[in-house]
């Protein structure tokens, strides 16, 4: 069962079954809301030319697949009794768009943009986020430059932290410490501020979407540099069979989607 | 025009969001004062007293688009956005933006730069509040301003929370109103990291 999806914004999605990152097969993941087909089968790639439907482009028109799922794992938190959080996930999980080979041949580009026009599931995406952390005596939000700008200050606004930029190099003016990390092909850094935490504050680290890790792992290296403690990481998406996961160094990660 | 100026007078929110900027000279290059917002948002109370002057200023606009430039407008416009009900667009330097997307390019001290946003993010008709952190010679600005016009929205104005002074006296950029927090400084007495 394929269904179209419609939201304020006439942003037209529908489901396929599996979607190909990098040359690998991904499984589909089992979902929680039970309107959504539950299939976890591998199948070949289509074709981005067969997946897009008839239309040219790539513009907000039907013809986008997508394959995002609700997170299933035991690192999502449990769901309240009302199923609130399910029908939350299910719409963030809706109105995320796919982008096929993009930047480059055979990468299915996770594009958040299209959350972000639906009013509703960025509150929601927000919502799920500061429910989690409220409490957790955070005081500081570190998002990673660009989309962590997007992700982050609003959660800290809502919990009260600091919001603190990690930026790619020679934009911060001023003192910075640096932290390079390992790329496919090369290396890229990531910058703070000198001063901007505190030896022994408690951090959530938070970008819009985990691929290899190397980007997190490099934010966490950062703040524990400083003394400070990395309480958890947290990304709207997680490209699971990346196993970015394993590269943060034991610190645990919160995900919406996988 | 400055929100000292247009109903905030004396507001002590305003001297905190000032107070709470950092001055960087000479960065990027030699003789400019860097207007470094990066304190502001350190500072809980001074970030959330930012967001909440806009807001504040327009709930009632019937906005239901803000555009926030890259990267500074990331931090500022979403807040906004999300206050207010209104659909948040990333304007991107080139090639951030996957899908098809539309182009305007602007004149620099030196050479030009582009800004681009996503095809069908905005609808014809629509309201829009523009969004960044700075305003110098409004060249950025009007750059956005001229994107979200081809597609047929209507740019209400544009919100920033440093203006240069520059812009003092000429608070309209091609006819869109420009509404701003607080001038620059020119010396921090006290560096606040």
């Amino acid at each position: 069962m394929d269904s179209l999806k419609i939201f304020n914004s006439d942003v037209v999605i529908m489901k396929s079954h599996t979607f190909l990152y990098n040359g690998n097969f991904v499984n589909s993941l089992k979902l929680l809301a039970p309107s959504f087909p539950s299939t976890c089968t591998k199948k070949p790639p289509t074709s981005a030319s067969t997946a897009r439907g008839g239309t040219t482009g790539r513009h907000f028109q039907p013809s986008s697949h997508i394959d995002l799922k609700p997170s299933c794992s035991s690192h999502m938190a449990a769901p309240t009794s009302d199923g609130l959080i399910d029908d939350r996930i299910a719409r963030i999980t809706s109105a995320i768009r796919v982008i096929p080979d993009f930047p480059k041949p055979g990468i299915l580009f996770q594009d958040i943009t299209t959350l972000l026009l639906d009013p509703v599931a960025f509150k929601d995406t927000i919502d799920l986020f500061v429910e989690r952390y409220k409490d957790k005596n955070i005081s500081v939000v570190a998002g990673v430059e660009a989309r962590g700008f997007i992700f982050g200050p609003p959660i800290a606004l809502a919990i009260g932290a600091k919001f603190v930029p990690m930026r790619k190099p020679n934009k911060l003016p001023g003192a910075v410490i640096s932290e390079e990390y390992s790329l496919e092909y090369g290396t890229d850094k990531i910058e703070m501020h000198v001063g901007a935490v505190q030896e022994g504050e408690r951090a959530l680290v938070i970008d819009d979407l985990i691929a290899t890790g190397g980007t997190l792992c490099a934010a966490i290296s950062l703040l524990e540099r400083v003394g400070v403690k990395v309480v958890e990481c947290a990304c709207v998406i997680e490209l699971p069979e990346l196993k970015g996961r394993e590269r943060l160094g034991g610190k645990p990660l919160y995900v919406l989607v996988s | 025009m400055f929100a000292e100026e247009n109903g905030l007078h004396g507001d002590p929110r305003i001297k905190a969001i000032s107070d709470a900027i950092r001055v960087v000279p000479h960065f990027p290059k030699p003789g400019i004062m860097f207007q470094d917002i990066t304190t502001l948002l350190l500072d809980q109370k001074a970030f959330k007293y930012t967001v909440d002057i806009f807001v504040d200023r327009y709930r009632d606009k019937k906005i239901s688009v803000v555009a926030g430039v890259e990267a500074r407008g990331f931090i500022f416009g979403p807040p906004i956005a999300l206050a207010i009900g209104a659909k948040f667009v990333p304007l991107r330097k080139p090639k951030k933006l996957p899908g098809e997307v539309i182009s305007e390019s602007y004149v620099l001290e030196y050479g030009t730069d582009c800004l681009e946003m996503h095809v069908g993010a905005v609808q014809p008709g629509e309201s829009v509040l523009i969004v960044d952190d700075l305003v110098a010679t409004g060249g950025t600005l009007s750059a956005a301003i001229r994107l979200l016009e081809r597609v047929g929205a209507e740019v209400i104005e544009c919100a920033c929370v440093i203006g240069l002074p520059q812009v003092k006296g000429n608070w309209r950029l091609n006819g869109v109103p420009l509404y701003v927090l607080v001038e620059p400084r020119l010396t921090d007495l006290e560096c606040s990291l």
